[in-house]
């Protein structure tokens, strides 16, 4: 082959500008330590850490959303057990006022007033706030749900935290359930649908079922049976209908503190016999609204945990994918670097000589 | 007497030959490193000899043509893989820059805000009493439309790159027709006398190459010499030593640039601009026409979609005050532009308290909206309900990505067939340093040696004139 002197040339800065491109590239990976820097770098997985980053992120979000349906829950359970334990003080007074061994009118008045006391407090642990926020008063959670008759404010709403892709958590009890005991269902469980609505089809048939919810509420509110009418309670009390396998009931723990304060008042002594009975079912309504707000704890905790395992599953598949192999880098820079030495040394010797330079 | 006169006359004509040679050899020396140049030689003939009696006596040499070593079939073919080679030129170049406006490799791009917008909506739900994740909303949902509106002029620049190109190099092609042409006019003069016009062809060569690499054309040389040009199948470029220019301008239909072609000042004008296929601004426009144009429907219908789901589920809402929701985006009138036009309701801007967080009027703990909206981000939304919204611009990203990625791959694969092309052609016409010295030994040789002939016949002149004295 006839070689033309712009065949050298050309070929030399051929060459060279190869090993430069390839220098260029390795030093840019080795400075971002990322094999992927743009889309057509490798577009699969250029598109695979988009999605992993999405991913990430939003598992951080939900993460975040659980620390503080936790804080929420595990602050409502923790009222709770102080109303637990105001209501098992209240049994215990009134187990003591329940016979006359040992009590008396005297004794009853006396022990009225630390029933009223604890009904204050049993209002005040209602009217608990978490920062702002009434944590009993439902979705109504600027109104202060009890007024210190117990009159309930709020409204019966469900505060939902979204805690993975699909799934919702109940974040809140509202008061009307636990204190008031409305709503619940016959085996005393405070039940909150798992499902959520995620298209307008759907929120719309939530809101019809919430309107039939609310029509059989009333119906029943009308059915119920008056117990006790006390003419100085200026209260009516409501049983809601017993649930015929179980027996239990929603229970309003205040009316059931106040009848038991107007029976010692009073001096009857069959009343709080009755209200024993009644503190019973209310301390289970409590206790089990607790155990409800526990195994919420206990799904969250759980989920935490597999969301932190796949954040970092996730991360390591995104660097599996767009970060460069540093060592395998390295070797590969000093490759090229020795490669382009060569190219120059021969280069630099090819350039130079023709024919000219041996006529002298 | 009449040999020595001959001898004489041979010695001259060979010195003259040999200048000849070496001048044709500086001329190759000192166009060496010029493109497109082919080596010349001159082409030594034996000159007619004289008869007398059996003999036959040679009278030397005399110089014939100055001819140029060229394989004017590989020229053309390099000429058709410029043509390739600039088109993917043409496509590569502003890909790369499409790609740039997806890259999230480094910065942050339209998924993060996304993102960052969905789980402004979580951060609500949290707590839809506070004005700060309220607040958190607006701004997640205003960077998100920046940077929908960031997409959209980003590609739209590009565009108006590639026409700012594309009118400089209808420019570029208009001189060089007309350089053809005028090449065209010497060829003919000088050839019609039977000389070789090698400079004017090489130049020409070197033009047709060029010019095929700005746009594909057709030519064919005639068999007086001229070449006529043929562009985007109905152009005629050159014809013998005439040029028509390409004419290119934005025309009010689509406010691009397109490109058009008159026969004569007075002939109508044919828009031609979907007959350039080939040559950098084929490729230039493909980028521009289909590539980025498609981009952009995309990201308008991403924009789109977006807008219209989330403002569904938020006029159902309730806001802080307990009035209906509004509209979250203020809604784009058509899909096309709609990834320019997508704003965040004014009125949510001026008053986040407006943001319908829930459902029931009134409940100011209500999130059940907010949770709507953020979980519309694994909804699957797009594409007749197959792909949620990130799905749906991952996918985008991965395919430009994909187009990028094999544009360079083409483009470098083009680059080396057209190397090695030229390579060969360099090893037939191109100069060697070596070579030429050689010749230039040779010459100088026969210079000296034609002038010892030349002396020789002096001296025998001088001895013949010398005979009488003796």
């Amino acid at each position: 082959m006839r070689i033309a002197d712009k065949m050298t040339t050309t070929q030399v800065d051929r060459n060279i500008q190869k090993n430069r491109a390839e220098m260029a590239s390795q030093q840019n990976q080795a400075a971002t330590q990322k094999r992927v820097n743009k889309p057509s770098d490798d577009p699969l997985a250029a598109t695979r850490v988009l999605a992993a980053r999405t991913d990430e992120n939003s598992y951080k979000q939900y993460m975040q959303n659980i620390v503080q349906a936790k804080s929420f829950i595990e602050y409502s359970e923790q009222a709770l057990g102080e109303l637990n334990d105001a209501l098992v003080r209240a049994k215990e007074l009134a187990i003591g006022q329940a016979s006359d061994a040992g009590a008396g009118e005297e004794t009853r008045r006396i022990t009225a007033e630390e029933v009223g006391q604890i009904f204050q407090q049993s209002v005040q642990i209602g009217n608990r706030k978490l920062g702002d926020r009434y944590i009993f008063s439902g979705l109504q959670t600027l109104t202060q749900p009890f007024d210190p008759s117990g009159q309930y404010s709020g409204d019966s709403g469900d505060i939902k935290i979204q805690i993975h892709k699909d799934a919702h958590v109940g974040m809140n009890l509202a008061g009307s359930k636990v204190f008031l005991g409305e709503g619940i269902a016959g085996d005393g469980y405070i039940r909150t649908s798992p499902s959520h609505p995620k298209t307008v089809d759907e929120l719309k048939e939530k809101r019809m079922e919430d309107q039939e919810i609310q029509q059989l509420e009333q119906e029943d509110e009308l059915n119920q049976v008056q117990t006790r009418s006390l003419a100085s309670t200026g209260s009516t009390e409501k049983i809601s209908k017993q649930d015929p396998v179980t027996n239990s009931r929603g229970l309003n723990v205040f009316q059931t503190l106040k009848g038991l304060e107007i029976s010692l008042r009073t001096n009857d002594k069959a009343g709080v016999q009755d209200s024993l009975d009644m503190l019973d079912q209310a301390i289970s309504q409590v206790v089990l609204a607790r155990a409800e707000l526990g195994s919420r704890v206990t799904s969250l905790n759980a989920t935490t945990d597999s969301l932190q395992k796949a954040v970092l599953d996730n991360k390591a598949m995104a660097s599996q994918m767009e970060d460069t192999d540093v060592f395998k880098l390295v070797s590969d820079i000093n490759k090229t670097e020795s490669t382009l030495k060569a190219t120059m040394e021969t280069s630099s010797k090819m350039v130079q000589r023709s024919l000219l330079d041996f006529l002298r | 007497m009449a040999k020595i006169g001959t001898m004489m006359d041979v010695g001259k004509r060979s010195l003259q030959n040999s200048q000849t040679a070496l001048q044709t050899v500086s001329h190759n020396i000192a166009n060496k490193s010029r493109e497109g140049y082919s080596r010349q030689r001159v082409e030594l003939q034996t000159n007619t000899p004289i008869g007398e009696g059996n003999l036959r006596i040679g009278t030397g040499a005399k110089a014939g043509l100055i001819s140029r070593t060229n394989n004017p079939w590989l020229e053309k073919q390099i000429q058709k893989e410029q043509t390739s080679m600039g088109f993917h030129d043409g496509r590569t170049e502003p890909l790369g820059r499409v790609e740039q406006v997806y890259n999230e490799q480094i910065n942050k791009g339209l998924n993060t805000y996304m993102t960052q917008f969905f789980n402004s909506f979580r951060e609500l739900s949290n707590n839809p009493e506070s004005l700060a994740s309220r607040t958190m909303v607006r701004e997640a949902s205003q960077q998100m439309a920046e940077d929908f509106k960031r997409v959209n002029t980003q590609l739209k620049d590009i565009q108006d790159d590639v026409d700012g190109q594309i009118i400089s190099l209808t420019d570029q092609i208009n001189k060089m027709t007309k350089e053809i042409a005028v090449l065209n006019e010497k060829i003919l003069q000088v050839e019609v006398q039977g000389i070789p016009a090698n400079d004017e062809r090489d130049r020409r060569d070197l033009l047709l190459k060029q010019l095929g690499e700005k746009v594909e054309i057709s030519w064919a040389e005639g068999t007086n010499g001229q070449v006529s040009i043929t562009a985007g199948s109905t152009a005629i470029l050159v014809s013998g030593s005439t040029a028509t220019d390409l004419k290119a301008k934005r025309t009010d239909a689509r406010d691009r640039v397109e490109i058009f072609y008159s026969q004569d000042q007075y002939g109508s004008e044919f828009k031609l601009t979907d007959n350039f296929k080939g040559g950098k601004i084929g490729g230039l426009l493909d980028v521009r026409d289909n590539i980025i144009e498609d981009a952009l429907k995309h990201v308008d219908e991403l924009a789109y979609n977006l807008a219209k789901e989330v403002n569904t589920i938020h006029i159902e809402g309730h806001d802080r005050y307990g009035k209906p929701g509004v509209l979250f985006f203020e809604m784009p009138e058509t899909m096309k532009g709609a990834s320019e036009k997508i704003a965040v309701n004014k009125t949510l801007i001026e008053d986040v308290g407006r943001i319908a967080a829930g459902n029931k009027p009134g409940a100011t703990g209500d999130n059940t909206i907010s949770n709507m909206i953020s979980s519309l981000q694994h909804r699957q939304t797009m594409q007749d309900g197959t792909a949620t919204f990130d799905d749906f611009y991952n996918s985008r990203v991965g395919e430009l990505g994909t187009i990028t990625q094999r544009a360079r791959s083409t483009q470098e694969a083009q680059k080396s067939i057209l190397e090695q092309m030229s390579s060969i052609r360099e090893s037939i016409s191109g100069v060697s340093l070596d070579e030429e010295t050689t010749n230039m030994i040779q010459m100088q040789k026969m210079y000296d040696a034609s002038a010892r002939v030349i002396r020789t016949a002096d001296e025998m002149l001088e001895t013949v004139l010398s005979l009488k004295r003796m």
